[in-house]
């Protein structure tokens, strides 16, 4: 149900927010790394044994350079396709199909060492043609708003059929991370002609089978020039109903729910020994979104009186189990500048009351349009329901997702005064609070020259501004986060390598075995 | 005429005499449940023991008690007020289809039966068309062009139940222009038009108003099923439909949050059934020999 | 009679050429841009416009309908415009599911029925007769949905005897393919079978008191010879009817039940094209079961036909 979807807003079902990204089995460099629960790192001999992960929200396509939806790379990256660099469960930039890499003193010249032996799932070998081939590629052919991350590469240039030369058209801090994600994939120049179908990569796995409104297939790659993973097989059955989802784990139909999305529905996994829970962050902040276009929101008291009407502990209580953290901004917790900014705009009814009336907002009514997704349709109605105690008429109406509320909510002339998303993407203020077209219509001078100096400046520097960029936001009141989803994972107990937060697009596969 | 009985294969007699006689079950019952289930929506134009959209975290998921009647949902929503408005919801919905595939079903099903031949086939083949469309499949390709709503449901529901209409009115109208009295009126010259009124619709009127009961079971039934995938009633408006679909996940925990809208479904359903069956048991015309 | 059959053909094929302008009319007026929303928001407004001249969108409505026609008929209707993959293979795979599912809980509503409409009849006016009519009257005010949900909890998760849902091709894994088949076609299948049991218990009523039984009694048949030879046949006219009729509330009902036990059927195929606004796919899909409800009337006046003497020559 993904089709569609825009831009860098990953408009996903809560589940592709909680897309675990699991951390790097560094093969090639040599250096090993341990799972976070201190299990030793998978053999280099895989198994003969079969993985079955439920999620939700299958993928319309499998070409992520056309459909913006968060469920193809959740799939494809890191297990089909690879880029050049990928994360650790850290959130550090790890070498992935690049052994190493040096950046000028003027950070304008990026140079990599390729692995050597990567071979593409149809048979042709890794080089860095195929390397310089897919950045053109984005710049070039890719749809997908996330393409504007390659904006900043003038060049690239295959120097040796191992050694690739980038060069940017200025410094850039954003862009060496955004290779981690989808547009820093690498594709076979002979093996694009269907990658809606048949994706082609150099991953430790190989597409096999796609059974459309069931499952995907992917199977071990005997050719990979890395360690093998510990699963041969691994299916990701995709479910509509969440409460589908938990009961096929009981019945044994999955041995992994990858992420939760009826959290009552945990109840009935606790005490269960022959299970296990895992929770932790994603980088889904679920965005009550005010559109900066429509009137009353262009009063910072408005929507100061708004947030400061919702009690946010009581709403993720109500509408997901209480599961989730309280973020003040737009930063999750794992992220290097997180703060807890909670505190910027705290619950309080009385004071939400007197702001409208000095306002001279006490008749407000604003539209609150909400995607058909779970989380939405369920903390709608909380959201509603407490800006109806400060006086404030609420209507609702629920937009089928994702075709009705792209129409009316994402695209011009974005009919709505308030509405609810997960956006899942990594660090993606720039493109959310940076760029006044996009849904939010928020337009902040200052914001904008921060975020460039962030990008340009030394890293400690883009620490320091992001932190300040997210205080801004926060206290600006430029929307309001009612939450953080969780990673929700509940899988058979005996599985190991699961992560305990979500940091990037991609469900990293081959961490998982069975012990 | 009153026949003897045959023993071992029940008994043909004179229904009229025997619904005179009998106390009708069905009737009895369905008037009953369809009744309770209308004082509930009306009683809840006035008062329902809770606000049903108030949402209350200090009383998630509360069992059964003295307070809240059928206990409360994840929201803190009182489940019995919300039963209520739902009530609302079911009778709308089902009166506003009923009432428009009634409207434009009788009078093409009259015509079919009265007007020339063609027409009568015309009419015959378009409902047998439209048959082909169910009530959901109409509401969900409208509710994708013009956006899902209660109004869209009600629409294609109605639409979807035209056929239904028009075929047992065109039966009941063949019937009854088939009867002496009614051939007498025509051979003195009556026109058509007269006899309509005078003689078909009232004789007609029964077996339509038993489609209504029955269709009105069915329209319930679409609305639930609509409101179950999302394509009906807005989130605001208690649903008996969606009751069930926010309850899957809580099956659990607490089932009784899928159990009670289900049970007021089946009611509505049933009564509507029974209240129909009971009407027909009454006007079944195969019997009205001489009238 | 041939003249009847051909006539009801000629209807038939006429209903076919409606619907199908109905369809195409219908969903030609949704609005939005499918080119746009298969590629995205952000999308440019070049690659909107080649979009939508690969799909054709710029040509004129009746050549869009003609060129959609045609494919249907031969068996190719076109590429989806979300996932470019062909429609056909899609509605192959899907309607096998849905099949299998119907026909499933076409058996199941069969075997409660008959018995237990017949059983019905005769004890029509008894104590168990009304008990039977009480407990059918509580099945056809279940919603199959309802059904399900309370069938996954007491069979899948309370007993874990079943799955919850899923498909696995008969041929593949025989076994799980019944065990997964099990409950959705019960949950059709239950709610279908007290509908019908209800028209069989009303034919058979009928039947009973028909002259003709009399007649066999008079000739000397025992009661329940009079009834298995004459009273029967006839009894299945309206059955076979019904049958027929409910072939569309089945189809629907499969809708929802494959959402519930996540089975990928018709109905799924449908849902999930209208959330992604994949209009050919809606088309092909909507089009699809419409032909075949209107076909199976079709037969099943065919079979009205033969089954009842008395209108051979209506």
């Amino acid at each position: 149900m993904e089709s569609g979807l825009i831009g860098s807003t990953r408009a996903a079902a809560g589940a592709l927010a909680a897309a675990a990204l699991l951390g790097l089995a560094a093969c090639s460099a040599g250096s090993s790394t341990s799972s976070p629960d201190g299990t030793p790192p998978p053999s280099g001999e895989g198994s003969e044994e079969a993985l079955v992960l439920g999620l939700v929200a299958e993928p319309a396509t499998l070409d992520f350079s056309q459909d913006a939806g968060a469920a193809i790379p959740q799939a494809l990256l890191v297990n089909v396709y690879e880029g050049l660099v990928k994360l650790d469960q850290d959130g550090e930039i790890v070498a992935a199909l690049a052994t190493d890499w040096e950046v000028s003193d003027d950070g304008l010249t990026y140079t990599f060492d390729l692995v050597e032996d990567a071979i593409f799932t149809n048979g042709e070998p890794f080089t860095a043609d195929d390397a310089a081939f897919s950045i053109e590629r984005v710049q070039n052919d890719w749809a997908v708003a996330l393409k504007s991350a390659m904006d900043v590469v003038a060049s690239a240039e295959a120097t040796s059929p191992t050694e690739l030369v980038v060069t940017l058209t200025g410094p850039s801090n954003n862009w060496l991370y955004n290779m981690t994600t989808r547009v820093g994939a690498m594709f076979s120049e002979s093996g694009v002609d269907d990658l809606a179908n048949t994706p082609i990569g150099t991953g430790p796995y190989a597409f096999t089978e796609w059974n459309r409104g069931d499952s995907i297939v992917l199977t071990r790659n005997p050719d990979y020039w890395g360690d093998a993973p510990y699963f041969n097989e691994v299916t990701l059955r995709y479910f509509d109903d969440p409460t589908a989802l938990n009961s096929a784990l009981l019945t044994g139909t999955i041995d992994v729910i990858t992420t939760v999305q009826a959290p009552e529905g945990l109840a009935q996994f606790e005490g269960n020994e022959d299970l296990q829970i895992i929770e932790g962050t994603t980088n889904g902040e679920v965005v009550l979104s005010f559109n900066h276009r429509s009137t009353p929101f262009q009063d910072l008291r408005v929507r100061q009186a708004v947030r400061q009407a919702i009690d946010h502990q009581a709403l993720v209580d109500t509408c997901w189990a209480g599961r989730g953290d309280l973020i003040g901004s737009m930063v999750p917790p794992t992220d290097p500048w997180y703060e807890d900014l909670t505190d910027v705009a705290p619950y309080d009814p009385d004071e939400a009351t007197a702001l409208l009336t000095a306002a001279g907002q006490t008749d407000l009514t604003l539209r609150l349009r909400l995607p058909s997704l779970p989380y939405a349709t369920s903390c709608g109605q909380v959201v509603a329901s407490q800006l109806e105690d400060v006086g404030i008429t609420v209507e609702v109406d629920t937009l089928e997702f994702p075709a009705q509320w792209l129409a009316q909510v994402f695209m011009a002339p974005n009919d709505y005064d308030m509405s609810i998303v997960a956006h899942v993407e990594p660090r993606d203020i720039p493109p959310i609070f940076g760029d006044p077209t996009y849904y939010l219509g928020y337009l902040n001078p200052e914001v904008v020259e921060m975020l460039e100096a962030a990008d340009l400046g030394t890293v400690d520097e883009q620490v320091t501004i992001m932190q300040e960029v997210a205080r801004t936001l926060s206290e600006d009141a430029a929307a309001d986060w009612l939450f953080l989803l969780p990673n929700l994972v509940v899988a058979d107990a005996d599985i190991t390598g699961l992560p305990e937060n979500a940091i990037g697009e991609a469900l990293d596969l081959t961490l998982l075995a069975r012990s | 005429m009153v026949d003897r009985p045959l023993r071992g294969l029940g008994t043909a007699v004179d229904h009229r005499d025997v619904a005179r006689r009998r106390v009708n079950p069905s009737l009895v019952a369905g008037t009953l449940l369809v009744a309770l289930v209308v004082a509930v929506a009306l009683v809840s134009f006035v008062w329902t023991p809770y606000a049903p959209s108030r949402v209350d975290p200090s009383s998630r998921l509360l069992d059964l008690s003295a307070e809240h009647w059928l206990g409360t949902d994840k929201f803190g929503r009182d489940v019995a007020s919300q039963i209520m408005v739902g009530a609302r919801t079911t009778i709308f919905v089902g009166v506003i289809a009923v009432g428009v595939a009634a409207v434009f079903g009788v009078p093409l099903g009259v015509l079919a039966a009265m007007g020339p031949r063609w027409l009568g086939q015309l009419v015959m083949r378009t409902s047998d068309l439209v048959l082909a469309f169910p009530a959901l499949l109409l509401a969900i390709m409208f509710g994708a062009v013009y956006g899902a709503s209660t109004l869209t449901a009600m629409i294609a529901i109605g639409i979807a139940t035209i056929p239904s209409f028009a075929r047992i009115t065109r039966a009941a109208t063949l019937q009854v222009l088939s009867r002496e009295y009614v051939l007498a009126a025509r051979v003195a010259g009556r026109r058509r038009l007269a006899i309509a009124v005078r003689h078909v619709l009232p004789n007609v009127s029964s077996l339509v108003i038993v489609q209504v009961s029955v269709s009105f079971a069915i329209a319930v039934l679409a609305e639930a099923a609509l409101s179950f995938l999302g394509l009906g009633t807005p989130l605001t408006t208690p649903s008996w439909g969606r009751m069930l679909q926010e309850s899957q996940e809580l099956l659990s925990v607490a089932p009784r949050l899928a159990v009670v809208p289900g049970i007021a479904i089946a009611i509505a359903v049933l009564g509507f059934n029974l209240l129909g069956d009971g009407l027909r048991d009454r006007y079944d015309p195969k019997l009205e020999r001489a009238s | 009679m041939l003249l009847r059959v051909l006539v009801r053909a000629g209807v038939l094929l006429a209903s076919l050429a409606v619907s199908s302008v109905v369809v195409f009319g219908f969903l030609a007026a949704l609005p939005g841009d499918p080119a746009r929303v298969a590629l995205g928001v952000n999308a440019t407004e070049e690659s909107v416009a080649t979009l939508r001249t690969e799909f054709g969108l710029d040509r004129p409505l009746r050549t869009q309908y003609v060129d959609w026609v045609g494919g249907m008929l031969t068996g190719d209707p076109g590429r989806s415009y979300v996932s470019k993959a062909e429609i056909g293979l899609q509605l192959a795979d899907r309607m096998q599911v849905t099949l299998w599912l119907v026909a499933a809980a076409t058996v199941i509503a069969v075997l409660i029925a008959l018995p237990a409409g017949t059983l019905m009849a005769v004890r029509h006016g008894k104590l168990s007769g009304l008990v039977l009519a009480g407990l059918s009257q509580i099945g056809v005010a279940v919603p199959a949905f309802l059904a399900g949900i309370l069938l996954i909890t007491l069979f899948a998760v309370r007993l874990r005897w079943l799955p919850s849902g899923g498909w696995t091709p008969p041929v593949e894994d025989p076994v799980m393919f019944l065990r997964q088949l099990t409950l959705p076609a019960l949950a059709l299948g239950l709610v279908q079978g007290a509908v019908l049991t209800r028209y069989v218990r009303s034919a058979v009523i009928d039947v009973l008191r028909e002259d003709y039984l009399r007649t066999a009694r008079a000739k000397g048949l025992t009661p329940e010879r009079a009834l298995w030879r004459h009273g029967l046949r006839n009894a299945m006219v309206p059955v076979v009817t019904v049958l027929g009729l409910q072939l569309a509330t089945l189809l629907i009902g499969a809708v929802v039940v494959e959402r519930v036990f996540v089975v990928p059927g018709m109905g799924k195929l449908l849902l999930d094209a209208v959330a992604n606004r994949d209009l050919l796919l809606v088309q092909a899909v909507v089009m699809v079961l419409v032909v075949a409800v209107l076909v199976v009337n079709f037969v099943v006046d065919l079979l009205y036909t033969v089954l009842d003497p008395r209108l051979r020559h209506g």
